[in-house]
């Protein structure tokens, strides 16, 4: 069996937007500020239509946010 | 703590003392006995019942209706409370069952009136469950994601 993960460079992101908070960037992504909080620990993968939106809400394209290694 | 998570917990506590009630209601008023042959009590049983469940549906509906609220992690998570539910409601039946059988064994019969015990247990189970199985969800994926 792979053993598949996705990981994320949320928080880095967040930091490099003038330390955005998780709260605005959970309004902007359109989830609850839980749900970033379960990303940046690593704790869930987002569908790949939230994963557009956070990667949106950063200007930046998916693979600048998440990283799938087998 | 993330709202639907919130509101579960504080539904399982209401649920709890809203269950307690109504078998103190019960138990008070008389038990079985009382429930086949009076009609005020299975109508403050039932009362209590609907009242009860009411209040949980329109309390979860103002959670899931909110804005911003309720994401898609939060609704996968109530996506597998129904197996928490029915396991819940299963192994409750067959706790009724097997002891209604076990009670009822030697006169060959079981009075009519516990269909409806078992169904008002049943739904309460039910509803309780629900809010047990989306605590659990939030706890496993808080854990193991």
């Amino acid at each position: 069996m792979v053993n598949a993960r996705v990981n994320n460079r949320i928080r880095r992101l967040r930091f490099d937007h003038d330390e955005m908070t998780q709260e605005e960037l959970a309004s902007r992504a359109g989830c609850t500020r839980q749900t970033i909080i379960a990303l940046e620990q690593g704790k869930y993968v987002p569908s790949i239509e939230l994963a557009f939106k956070i990667a949106r809400a950063f200007g930046v394209t998916l693979e600048d946010v998440f990283q799938y290694e087998e | 703590m993330a709202p639907l998570q919130k509101r579960a917990l504080y539904s399982l506590a209401i649920g709890v003392i809203w269950a307690i009630a109504i078998i103190v209601v019960f138990i008070a008023k008389g038990g079985v006995t009382a429930y086949t042959e009076e009609q005020g009590m299975r109508a403050i049983l039932a009362a209590l019942l609907i009242g009860g469940l009411l209040a949980y549906f329109i309390m979860m509906r103002l959670t899931l209706r909110k804005p911003g609220q309720v994401d898609e992690r939060d609704r996968l998570i109530m996506g597998r409370a129904p197996v928490v539910q029915l396991w819940a409601v299963f192994i409750s039946l067959a706790v009724w069952s097997i002891t209604l059988t076990e009670i009822y064994w030697d006169q060959g019969q079981i009075p009519v009136i516990f269909p409806y015990l078992v169904f008002m247990s049943l739904f309460i189970v039910n509803v309780l469950a629900q809010s047990i199985g989306i605590l659990i969800g939030y706890w496993r994926i808080s854990r193991y994601g």
